[in-house]
């Protein structure tokens, strides 16, 4: 019975469903509200996509997010690895790093934006205060599940420390930093257009502020619904990254037995 | 060639034609105690709660020997394997190459864990886990995909090379484990309970391969195993260790003619003999 379900028809459908609710709120319930019909939104987003200032802040989001993703990604692996892997090391930044887990990067905002002004360099380093501490923590752990019995291997070879660093641990932590890296790919989205606009960095945040300043509530949506399409894009790609990195894990292999 | 045989095997392998009689190697080699173990004792932790694993044992394995080590379950064999290869450091006395005292993994030595499929890497291709250790001895590509190819073919797993460990049984896994160890051309091989969980059929096959190479390729190897028979068909002399702390009960040397036969040697007087000799001494209560 299952099997005759097809995941497109019924997500056509969901997204249907979803798009008639609005519509029904927009012109029923929230009549004469801020908010649009969806087919307005979608007007406006149309014009958007026109327009040369849209897609400089296009890419200006997305060049936040996924640089200052990339730079949490190579500092939080290599820091989770020299955590997880040498006792000393764990001791002194552990106790300092929990301190640090629960606080989200909107409370360092301020002080943030105090510091470096409302300018890219501000978001990016908002983008990184966001995903890197998550990616440390993932990687340590990944570090920690890494089977001894293969690091016991690599040494029984001559395998050098930064070796077995390099090919047997962090491949091994690799499940953990996958799923790291697929939370922190939409967080990192997330915290690039919050810091647009709340804190006035470049990008689409700035975009919705402006609009919502102006009043212009159409293309308030129309921008929102872009983040909401740019938010599955980064999903899609951190799943596929993750299945092809992570193809030989249980839970991606294919039998081929 | 008398006192240089295993450097003269090092190179011979090295082309992968072992032109000396292997018989003559481990006869000219015989006199030479490869690896010695002297008064060695294990203890975890200290003071009220230590525990002695292993008290003051002593044996020695000769170049191109076959050595199994026996006992009880739970003596301490795999604290002893660790120690032997330079994982974990001795309490008191001492495990020596060629005189040269272990304190990390020795260069010549190699090591087959029992748990085949926890030290295979599940990321890297049967080709790629052989070719892991052999990365940091900056080989040429050529002898490396030689020595790969040399050992996967030993084993039987040429057709196998670019499939993953996951995708194997265990006694395919275990053949690679070996393979990985064979590539590596260590002088000295160290197996723990290495063909505990397959099958019997290729248990055997696994037995043959093990006594195969040590005469193909010169080596001394190190065998720990609880099977009692698979102690006696494969070994030159058997080390019998007793329960608990582990300590060495006898050294049994077995004489059986080579090669040895999974049919003809298990069916003689001596096999049988030999056998119930080494079961009670350890069926023996201490």
């Amino acid at each position: 019975m299952k099997t005759q379900i097809k995941p497109a028809a019924v997500g056509a459908l969901g997204i249907a469903g979803a798009l008639l609710l609005w519509q029904y709120l927009a012109t029923g319930p929230m009549n004469g509200s801020a908010l649009p019909a969806p087919g307005h939104a979608i007007a406006e987003l149309a014009a958007l996509l026109a327009t040369g200032t849209f897609w400089a802040d296009l890419a200006d989001t997305i060049l936040i997010a996924l640089g200052g993703l990339a730079i949490s990604a190579v500092a939080g692996i290599a820091a989770g690895l020299l955590i997880g892997s040498f006792a000393p090391v764990r001791y002194a930044t552990m106790a300092v790093l929990e301190f640090l887990k629960p606080i989200p990067p909107i409370v360092v905002l301020p002080l943030v934006v105090l510091v470096l002004g409302p300018t890219a360099q501000m978001s990016w380093v908002l983008v990184v205060i966001g995903c890197a501490l998550p990616i440390v923590m993932q990687t340590v752990a990944g570090v920690h599940d890494t089977d001894p019995v293969a690091r016991d291997t690599a040494r029984s070879y001559g395998m050098g420390h930064a070796e077995i660093l390099l090919r047997v641990t962090l491949p091994g932590a690799m499940p953990f930093i996958g799923t790291a890296m697929r939370v922190a790919a939409p967080a990192a989205l997330v915290v690039a257009v919050v810091a647009g606009l709340l804190g006035g960095g470049p990008g689409l945040g700035q975009s919705i502020y402006q609009a919502q300043a102006a009043g212009d509530f159409p293309v308030l949506y129309a921008l929102v619904l872009v983040l909401g399409l740019l938010g599955l894009v980064f999903q899609g790609a951190t799943r596929l990254a993750e299945r092809r990195l992570l193809h030989w894990h249980e839970s991606y292999r294919e039998v081929v037995l | 060639m008398t006192a240089t045989a295993p450097n003269s095997f090092r190179r011979a392998a090295g082309r992968h034609t072992v032109q000396e009689d292997p018989m003559t190697v481990r006869d000219a080699a015989a006199a030479l105690p490869r690896l010695e173990v002297t008064a060695l004792s294990k203890t975890y932790g200290s003071g009220g709660s230590a525990k002695c694993v292993i008290e003051d044992l002593t044996f020695t394995v000769n170049t191109g020997e076959v050595v199994c080590i026996v006992g009880p379950s739970g003596v301490g064999k795999t604290t002893l394997l660790k120690c032997l290869a330079g994982l974990q450091p001795v309490t008191s006395g001492a495990a020596a190459i060629d005189g040269r005292k272990i304190d990390g993994p020795p260069a010549e030595m190699a090591l087959v864990f029992q748990d085949y499929n926890r030290s295979l890497m599940p990321w890297l291709t049967v080709r790629k886990n052989i070719r892991l250790p052999l990365r940091h001895l900056r080989l040429q590509a050529a002898e490396l995909n030689q020595r790969i190819d040399t050992a996967l073919e030993a084993v039987g797993l040429t057709h196998a090379a670019n499939q993953y460990p996951w995708q194997l049984s265990g006694g395919m896994q275990q053949r690679v484990a070996i393979a990985r160890a064979l590539a590596y051309r260590p002088e000295i091989l160290i197996m723990d309970e290495p063909f505990a969980s397959v099958d019997a059929q290729t248990r055997f096959e696994l037995e043959d391969l093990c006594l195969k190479i040590r005469d193909d390729f010169g080596m001394t190897i190190l065998v720990v195993t609880h099977d009692i028979d698979e102690a006696v068909y494969l070994s030159d002399r058997v080390v019998v260790l007793g329960a608990k702390p582990a300590r060495v009960l006898d050294v049994v040397d077995i004489d059986l003619p080579a090669p040895r036969d999974q049919i003809s040697s298990r069916a003689l007087k001596e096999f049988a003999d030999q056998r119930t000799n080494v079961l009670s001494m350890i069926r023996k209560p201490a």
